[in-house]
């Protein structure tokens, strides 16, 4: 660390507070009353006082005050890497999976709760996953498949009586059948134009579910759902099966974990099969792809496709475990959700996509202490994980050369 | 016929907004090649800040027209500066990694400005002087307000100021081959950060613009007021061809008048759907907008 | 292993204890509402209608066997996803009362949720038919209901406008196009020509397509269901502007301070159904004193998120625990002037529709029409 360089930050945070000010002050200060600075000045000067704690920390630490902690501290992580990476994958994958099957017997409702939608969220993640992280396409309009799904199960649950097992390949199969007739218009568009063109077939989908009433009841939503039944062993008079509705959250949590788990294992087979491969050679790029004898056409329809059954399947469950849906649980900022989940765990790698669910859900949660900055605190951390690690918390292995289009 | 005028008249105001907002999208796109999430907030952050001023203009016993061309650019400037502190903060540092990193990001801030709006102005609505705004032209049963009028004719100001600005001025001239090849024009002796700062300013000064407009005509502002006719800008920035200046104001008066349109005639709850639609459409048929994006003049 | 588990098992045991203990002396009462989001105003004015409540009751010398009284508002955006999780989150939090939400559709599967665990829940907002047609054990509901407000709307527009047809716009929620379809479905009844039922779309600014529409087939009564009084503010804006000379009539979701504020003399003349609301009563007085210097003039629903509250914390208070089966009893046993209206549960959880016309003149919310007597107030 140089003295200008020192100098040049100072003068740039300088600049910034003074820039803060001018932009805070109309919003709080100016009133058809008269003007004020006390309350914008209040406000100001603990951002200020912040911000300039938080270059004085990063000053000394590129001047190497800290190297008494960072340089242990990175010694025992190294360490601790070189023993994690001794034990296979699936070892760890086996300990994650009994860890969270343990979690409904020792956690409240309200873990429980936000551990379900977690994993419904893991679900969604890792089937966008296909779509933008392994294939590399933009797709803004992920939730319309989530709410086909919920929407499929919905109704075929409440008006043919249709148990959960059997309508979950349905949702899927119907969320794969609308991915495949926006994609087979929309594939041969590039990047942003695709963008577009998913944003506004999610729309178009809540639309449709809102107004069409003779179907889907509209904004009243479709009620009483029916909850995933369970043959199980009953043993009140000898050994008989006796059926059971899942309906407490402590077992409903097996029913998603379950999901979870056959959601990993497809996308992990899938990624290291032929077709994978193909789909990260389009992703790198997809001139190259296409001279290599890669068919990129229906190598995309198919990411496509694969992506939106995974999402249909989370709506089923969704559907069956609030036994209710309506309209406003699809709408674009829960796409944008997904894709941030993607993109802040980190594209193309599953336990990425699985932290980065964990962080979007669980955080708003947590941030629910601070009431209404609760969304503020969101927007500001998503920011700033994004300049920190810009290639996501976990990124795979392979990463993208650039990942542009 | 009087129906139809009424309805197009309709339709040409609401384009108008549009067109503005689509400005911003398709010149920031144009130069980085990035969907500012957060262009949205700028218009939001416009129509408050405009009302705020305007507030203060007209209890200071001030005359209507200083009222409004004060609160206009004094709106405009304020947002410009906010589009650079955004640009600088949150997109410069990541110019050379991903573009979903970028994007993301500018998600994120779209989400902090949306909620630090809401904390300093409140939940609730806040409404616009009406007094500026009343009266109009009354043409059989055809109305056409002053509001109206004002709207149209500010748009078509701004935008041949655009024009000029872009294709007639040094800085345009920076700004369009600074889109064409960073590497080249620096090479040239253009400063490209700042060249995509100046982009930031003058979207974001036009979508100010925007805000103000919808503040006066409709009558009030609320935080969550950009992200609606955010994503309609979007789409007509893509209609038009992303990153081309001429398509994003026919994209924006299309995507308006289909609006209007298949509300007057067909349906009120599907017109979102009808605007959707046809913006499918017309990529199915012209997969980079009407005007394609690569008209190398006109990219800004 | 065997001693880490008892380790655990004891440390639980200490804590349930503990938490057990504190919840012996305070009173928990959740709220449920949209603090985020577009209808963020009205959740808050929930939010603060609860807040009066626990004030009035804590200057009235609070309730014995509670030391305090602790509201824990929580956010559900309006949302079922999220509705759902602040009722698990409360339910974890050991709240045994709940007042809330907003929307029908986050009322609608929280209350499933509360309702298993045996939690009271009333809502001040929630007109919605289903909320209390589904047979749930603790559901209460202390404003009025869609069909009977329809009937007063209908009833309004023969006997006083003398209305022949009418034009409907709704914005699409389960609130605002349930009423809007019964009321479409009772004018038909009754004789008066439906002209047209328009939607919009939610987050829509701009109406000037279908106002147009309405203009030329000049209707006698423009009926407004708007979820958002804003929303409703900018359609008269809108109407007013294009020259629409048919009486407007509202209900109960567009009536909030916001409306005048925001359309100001554009209000001026709109007729809305809203429940009762003696302002001269001593209940409303008191609630108006401890609400206004705090948070401003009430909400539209403030005052039913007020007489929610207190009509909770009068029933613990007489039932001396929170054991829900005694205190449902208890609300069930009320029969008070509240500040908004007279609180009697039926066996339902409705506690009865008091609906009449209210207008609006020079800026303020005036009672105007009497439907059980036919006569101006």
């Amino acid at each position: 660390m140089t003295i200008p360089e020192f100098k040049k930050h100072w003068t740039s945070l300088g600049i910034g507070m003074v820039w803060l000010f001018i932009l805070l002050w109309p919003l709080l200060g100016i009133k058809p009353e008269g003007l004020e600075v006390a309350s914008t000045f209040n406000v100001w000067w603990r951002i200020a006082l912040g911000c300039s704690f938080l270059l004085f920390l990063y000053q000394l630490n590129k001047a190497g005050a800290f190297k008494f902690i960072s340089r242990p501290a990175g010694a025992v992580a190294g360490s601790m890497k070189s023993a994690t990476s001794m034990v296979p994958m699936a070892v760890w994958f086996v300990i994650g999976i009994a860890c969270t099957a343990l979690i409904p017997q020792f956690a409240g409702r309200y873990a429980q709760d936000v551990a379900i939608n977690c994993m419904i969220y893991v679900c969604l993640g890792l089937g966008l996953n296909i779509v933008v992280g392994l294939a590399g396409m933009l797709d803004l309009g992920y939730i319309a498949f989530y709410g086909i799904g919920a929407y499929t199960y919905a109704l075929l649950s409440v008006q043919f009586q249709l148990s959960f097992w059997i309508c979950l390949p349905i949702s899927a199969g119907m969320a794969g059948l609308g991915a495949w007739l926006i994609g087979y218009c929309s594939m041969r568009m590039r990047g942003d134009y695709l963008a577009i063109v998913t944003l506004g077939f999610a729309e178009i989908c809540r639309m449709v579910l809102n107004n069409w009433m003779s179907l889907t009841n509209g904004p009243n939503g479709v009620t009483g759902i029916k909850a995933p039944g369970l043959y199980w062993f009953d043993f009140t008079n000898g050994m008989t099966l006796e059926h059971i509705w899942l309906k407490k959250l402590s077992l409903i949590y097996y029913v998603i974990l379950i999901l979870v788990v056959f959601t990993i294992i497809a996308v992990y087979r899938l990624q290291h099969s032929r077709i994978g491969r193909a789909w990260e050679a389009i992703r790198e790029d997809e001139t190259a792809a296409e001279v290599m004898g890669v068919p990129t056409f229906y190598m995309k329809l198919l990411a496509y496709c694969s992506g939106a059954c995974f999402g249909g399947m989370a709506g089923a469950f969704y559907a069956a475990r609030m036994r209710f849906v309506s309209p406003e649980s699809f709408t674009f900022l829960e796409s944008a959700m997904v894709l941030s989940m993607v993109v802040l765990g980190g594209m193309g790698s599953i336990p990425g996509v699985i932290l980065g669910a964990l962080a979007l859900i669980a955080l708003p949660e947590i941030f629910r202490e601070f009431e209404l900055y609760r969304m503020l605190v969101f927007g500001g951390v998503m920011t700033l994980m994004m300049l920190f690690r810009p290639q996501g918390m976990l990124p795979s292995k392979r990463t993208m050369r650039s990942g542009k289009d | 016929m009087e129906y139809f005028l009424q309805q197009l008249i309709n339709g040409i105001t609401l384009g108008s907004v549009y067109a503005l907002i689509a400005l911003g999208y398709t010149m920031v796109y144009g130069i980085i090649q990035l969907i500012n999430f957060a262009h949205g907030e700028f218009f939001a952050a416009g129509g408050y800040v405009g009302v705020i001023f305007m507030s203060y203009l007209l209890s200071q016993g001030a005359p209507a027209w200083v009222c409004l061309s004060g609160s206009l650019i004094l709106a405009m400037a304020y947002c410009a500066m906010l589009a650079v502190a955004v640009e600088k903060v949150a997109y410069k540092p990541l110019r050379n990694s991903s573009r979903l990193s970028v994007l993301l990001s500018a998600l994120g801030m779209s989400i902090f400005l949306q909620n630090g709006l809401m904390l300093t102005q409140g939940v609730y609505d806040k409404a616009y002087p009406t007094e500026l705004t009343q009266g109009g032209f009354e043409m059989g049963n055809v109305m056409l307000s002053y509001m109206q009028l004002f709207i149209v004719s500010l748009t078509a100001f701004l935008l041949v100021a655009l024009n000029v600005l872009v294709f007639k001025t040094r800085i345009g001239k920076a700004m369009r081959s600074t889109a064409q090849d960073k590497v080249m024009s620096a090479l040239v002796g253009i400063n490209a950060n700042r060249t995509i700062s100046i982009t930031f300013a003058i979207g974001a000064a036009l979508a100010a613009a925007a805000g103000i407009m919808v503040g006066l005509y409709y009558g009030s502002v609320r935080y969550d007021m950009g992200f609606v006719p955010g994503i309609k800008a979007f789409a007509a920035a893509v209609l038009g061809g992303i990153g081309n200046i001429t398509g994003a104001m026919i994209g924006g008066f299309i995507i308006g008048m289909v609006e209007i349109f298949a509300a007057g005639y067909i349906s009120g709850e599907y017109k979102d759907v009808f605007a959707f639609v046809i913006l499918i459409a017309v990529l199915y048929f012209r997969p980079s907008g009407i005007m394609g994006e690569n008209v190398d003049d006109t990219r800004v | 292993m065997k001693r880490l588990f008892m380790t655990v098992l004891l440390a639980a045991a200490v804590i349930m204890l503990g938490s057990g203990m504190a919840f012996a002396k305070t009173l928990k009462i959740g709220t449920m509402g949209p603090l985020t989001g577009p209808y963020a105003a009205d959740g808050v004015d929930i939010k603060n209608g609860v807040l009066t409540a626990v004030e009035v009751m804590k200057a009235n010398g609070g309730i014995p066997g509670f030391d305090a009284i602790e509201v824990l508002p929580q956010d559900t955006a309006c949302e079922p996803r999220q509705a759902v999780a602040t009722a698990n989150k409360l339910i974890n939090e050991g709240v045994k009362g709940v007042v809330g939400s907003y929307c029908s559709s986050a009322t609608l599967p929280a209350s499933e949720v509360l309702d298993e665990e045996s939690i009271v829940m009333i809502t001040p907002a929630s007109t919605n038919e289903k909320v209390t047609s589904r047979g749930l054990e603790y559901m209460f509901r202390m404003c009025g209901r869609d069909d009977d407000q329809g009937a007063i709307a209908v009833k309004f527009m023969l006997d006083k406008v003398k209305a022949k047809s009418i034009y409907l716009v709704d914005d699409k929620t389960s609130y605002s196009q349930g009423l809007a379809d019964g009321v479409e479905k009772m004018s038909a009844a009754a004789g008066i020509k439906v002209l047209g039922h328009e939607h919009v779309n939610q987050g829509d600014k701009d109406f000037s397509a279908i106002l147009t529409k309405v203009k030329q087939q000049n209707p006698d009564v423009f009926y407004m269901s708007m979820q958002n009084s804003a929303t409703g503010a900018l359609m008269l804006i809108q109407a007013r502007r294009m020259g629409i000379k048919a009486t407007v009539l509202a209900q109960d979701a567009v009536y909030h301070p916001q409306l005048i504020e925001i359309a100001k003399d554009a209000a001026n003349d709109v007729y809305l159904t809203f429940g009762f609301i003696d302002d001269n009563a001593p209940a409303y007085k008191e609630f108006y004193s401890a609400y206004q210097p705090k948070f401003g003039n009430p909400g539209a629903y403030s005052g039913y998120a007020y007489d929610s509250a207190m009509a909770y914390m009068m029933a613990v208070k007489a039932a001396g625990s929170t054991d829900p089966a005694k205190v449902k009893a208890e609300l069930m046993k009320l029969d008070y002037d509240g500040a908004t209206k007279h609180v009697k549960f039926k066996e339902n959880g409705d506690s009865g529709s008091n609906y009449i016309i209210r207008k609006v003149e020079n800026g303020k919310f005036l009672n105007y029409w009497n439907p059980a007597t036919g006569e101006l107030y």
